[in-house]
């Protein structure tokens, strides 16, 4: 699977305002809702649900990323945002890090396949440290954009 | 204390394979452990600390995935680690293992 499968362009956030978890969660999800990838009377309950999803345990997964997600029965393909923080929100990370890269995913209930597949994507290539650094680095939209086309097309290490 | 090497070979039953959740949690048994442990699936070995490696396995559900844990507490570890692939979280699998 590919960013381009699931990532929406017009729900890319290149600076995140929010200051805290919730914040930045609300945030990209009223970016997919903007977008039309979510509708806009789902929105709190989409949040209520990531947010639930946290409470499990923070996807704050290392390396200053962050993956929250749900699944939601209002949406019948997987959609995602991106958003970048140059400040850094504190997501409780495993690693105790701040998180400056999101990755959000809302996904079908019986898709479960697709969103690991997605999980796996945004994964292989967060491994690859310049793709990750040129990642923090971006600063509009259209660098985002392009960073994740390149890795789509396999210009990055892994 | 010696150093023992366990491996284990444990199929994945939660519906949703190893997942987010999964990983984070294998990640920290990892690495309150004192074992170094790693993760084989299809011949490829991730470190058991990194969650990016793990979620890069991309293990669904019915799939098997081989355990490898060097240390002074590999058996106490990979005992721990084996619930979390059935989808099994929290205190009830901590207490437990």
């Amino acid at each position: 699977m590919k960013f381009a499968d699931f990532i929406c362009r017009e729900a890319i956030l290149a600076e995140l305002q929010a200051m805290d978890k919730e914040g930045a969660i609300r945030e990209m999800v009223q970016a997919l809702c903007t977008a039309g990838k979510v509708e806009v009377e789902e929105f709190e309950s989409i949040v209520k649900a990531i947010l639930k999803r946290e409470e499990l345990g923070s996807t704050g997964i290392g390396r200053g990323v962050a993956v929250p997600h749900t699944k939601h029965p209002s949406v019948d393909r997987l959609v995602g945002s991106v958003a970048i923080s140059s400040r850094g929100v504190d997501f409780a990370s495993l690693d105790g890090e701040v998180v400056h890269l999101f990755f959000l995913l809302v996904s079908p209930p019986d898709r479960p396949g697709d969103h690991l597949r997605a999980l796996e994507n945004i994964s292989r290539q967060l491994r690859d440290d310049t793709f990750c650094r040129f990642l923090k680095q971006a600063k509009t939209v259209g660098d985002i954009q392009q960073l994740l086309n390149e890795a789509d097309n396999n210009q990055f290490g892994s | 204390m010696s150093e023992t090497r366990v491996t284990r070979t444990v199929v994945v039953t939660d519906p949703a394979g190893v997942h987010a959740r999964t990983a984070v949690a294998i990640a920290e048994v990892v690495r309150r452990g004192k074992s170094r442990v790693t993760l084989v699936k299809d011949q490829e070995p991730v470190a058991g600390t990194d969650v990016l490696q793990i979620l890069t396995m991309v293990a669904h559900q019915g799939e098997t995935v081989r355990l490898e844990a060097v240390g002074p507490d590999a058996e106490a570890v990979l005992g721990a680690l084996e619930p979390l692939f059935a989808g099994r979280f929290g205190d009830e699998a901590q207490k437990s293992a």
